[in-house]
């Protein structure tokens, strides 16, 4: 079964007084606990992706099913609930909290705007959700400022999975991170995918990191999907010219007398 | 190869927040003439310290200690232009870098308090890819006195859009760097700029030159600050994170044309980055930093194939290439 299926959607917009596709006839769908990762160039329309799926912003055609409802016919009170199944994280969640709030105000709004746990309850909450991001229910009273970049996005996280969602969209969501955080955040997703079932919208622009954590791979250029398929087979031997650019672009460490050791 | 500066001791300090930060603690390096030198770090190793402290851009108030010293037969011999001289992409009319004797000697600032000395804030961040310092009232010795004026030191930033004035014509604002460092009369100077504009392959030159910066694509921003950074024929191209905001694709042509430009006119490349295997595609020699301290040196081969200290094992470990085992996999295995 398919938690979100994505089918002919399109998204227009002008530049510099010409109209350009920059989300042109995509369809793609995500199966439960499936990461799925789209990656492309600047402007190939991932973000626009992220952005419509999650209905930042409204598609010019196409349709949105998520969790078998027509997401697009969603308003109000319907939509309020229904996003609560629907989280994201962005590439700097500095940008995304408001930075003199503390951490325990950021965990407390979800809990409190979709009513999932009383006032007296959500102290208790904040401290579950904080140890379940690997993190120090301590950190709850620091001011979001305060923290690293790699305990905020653990915070972004934590935030996230606060509404039980069935699906997160991560736009860049690692992308801004020291490598040696990276790898425990990536470690982090895919703990919370298989404990959760929680499947990812994964917008990526290095392949390195889609190899490591996506099942499946969509490559977008100009809007459009040029390629797609199981992520390692894709990254293996792309068939697309943006798709081989991407992989030849890609830096190659090779570290040959330390692998044979 | 004869070193073009050497950099002895060099201990830079911060205050932030009222609390003291050793941004760079006793670092030792030099760097060879024509050489292709990577610094690597995370966050808060001092990575951008030490390329800032390079350009004499630090801000006025850091705490500097130790020496950088440059070789007076690298430079070309000064000129007296004015204003004296500044760096080609950074806010013209302060010309902080003035020409004249070999080997500076960096202010020893009095003995300091070690109990003071904290690391590298902890709550810094660990986002990559920061550069800190405003235009103002930078670095106040550093070169001066050296026979080195601005025009010798290319300096390409991370963010484009911020090191171009978004409302000048980008063919005037390489102008400027050639009329200013080289002395060209402005009809020169523009045509020189178009040969610039050429060298970085933007496409349409000629029309190029009237464009602002807006109504450029990241990465030909990023072609323009390079431009702007080489106008002057620098002896020493600093690029500080410049591609890492940029997506994988344009990052191989930048990094790409940054190997061609460096190679024509013979420059030293010092490439600060995060991205150690970026780094490696590009430079022979690599510095690994770390919470301010030089952690490892030598040759890119060796660095990569034999690591001799932990901490760039775990950088290289880190890196996720395209042939590793997938986390997935792993993380399927242990489950």
């Amino acid at each position: 079964m398919s938690v979100l299926a994505v089918s002919n959607l399109s998204k227009r917009y002008r530049r510099g007084g010409k109209p350009f596709a920059a989300v042109d006839d995509v369809s793609f769908e995500i199966g439960l606990a499936e990461t799925l990762a789209l990656a492309g160039p600047s402007g190939s329309g991932k973000s626009t992706i992220a952005r419509l799926v999650l209905r930042l912003i409204e598609p010019d055609a196409g349709r949105i099913e998520f969790e078998g409802a027509d997401f697009l016919s969603l308003s109000g009170g319907a939509l309020r609930a229904r996003r609560a199944r629907l989280q994201m994280v962005f590439q700097d969640p500095l940008a995304a909290f408001n930075p003199r709030a503390t951490v325990a105000r950021v965990l407390d709004d979800p809990l409190r705007i979709h009513g999932i746990a009383s006032r007296a309850e959500r102290p208790r909450r904040i401290a579950a959700l904080l140890e379940r991001v690997g993190l120090d229910a301590g950190l709850a009273g620091r001011a979001i400022h305060e923290i690293s970049g790699g305990q905020r996005q653990r915070v972004a996280i934590a935030r996230a999975i606060a509404t039980r969602p069935s699906l997160i969209v991560l736009d860049e969501a690692v992308s801004a991170l020291d490598v040696s955080v990276r790898g425990q955040i990536l470690e982090l997703l895919l703990d919370l995918q298989r404990q959760e079932r929680i499947a990812y919208l994964f917008i990526s622009h290095d392949l390195g990191v889609i190899r490591a954590v996506a099942h499946r791979v969509v490559i977008l250029d100009a809007g459009r999907i040029v390629e797609s398929g199981d992520a390692r087979t894709v990254i293996a031997s792309p068939q697309s010219a943006i798709g081989k650019a991407l992989v030849a672009a890609t830096p190659k460490l090779v570290r040959t007398s330390q692998d044979a050791a | 190869m004869t070193a073009l500066l050497s950099i002895h001791d060099l201990t830079v300090r911060y205050r932030r927040d009222g609390i003291e930060v050793a941004a760079l603690k006793g670092v030792s390096l030099d760097i060879e003439a024509g050489e292709r030198l990577a610094i690597i770090g995370e966050s808060g190793s001092g990575k951008s310290t030490l390329a800032l402290a390079v350009a004499g851009l630090l801000a006025g108030s850091a705490e500097i200690g130790g020496t950088i010293g440059w070789s007076a037969s690298q430079f070309q011999t000064p000129r007296s232009v004015t204003p004296p001289s500044v760096l080609p992409d950074i806010s013209p009319a302060r010309g902080e870098i003035a020409p004249s004797s070999p080997a500076l000697q960096i202010a020893k600032v009095e003995e300091w308090e070690p109990a003071l000395m904290l690391p590298i804030s902890p709550l810094a961040g660990e986002m990559s890819g920061r550069t800190e310092g405003g235009a103002k009232d930078r670095q106040r010795l550093s070169l001066t006195n050296a026979s080195i004026g601005g025009r010798d030191i290319g300096f390409v930033f991370q963010d484009p859009a911020s090191s171009l004035d978004p409302v000048m014509p980008i063919g005037k604002q390489i102008a400027e760097v050639v009329r200013t460092h080289v002395g060209f009369a402005w009809p020169e100077a523009y045509a020189k700029a178009k040969t610039l504009l050429e060298r970085v392959r933007l496409p349409d030159p000629e029309s190029a030159l009237r464009a602002y910066p807006h109504q450029l694509s990241g990465g030909q921003k990023q072609r323009v600050a390079i431009a702007a950074a080489i106008a002057a024929g620098p002896k020493l191209l600093i690029a500080d994170e410049a591609t890492s905001a940029l997506d994988t694709i344009v990052q191989a042509e930048i990094v790409a044309l940054i190997r061609r430009l460096v190679a024509e006119d013979g420059m030293t490349l010092l490439f600060i980055s995060h991205d150690i295997a970026l780094a490696a595609t590009l430079a022979e020699r690599i510095v690994v930093l770390r919470h301010g301290e030089l952690v490892e040196s030598g040759e890119t081969r060796q660095i990569i194939a034999a690591p001799r200290h932990a901490y760039t094992r775990a950088l290289l470990d880190a890196h996720l290439s395209l042939d590793a085992e997938p986390l997935l996999d792993r993380q399927g295995a242990s489950a």
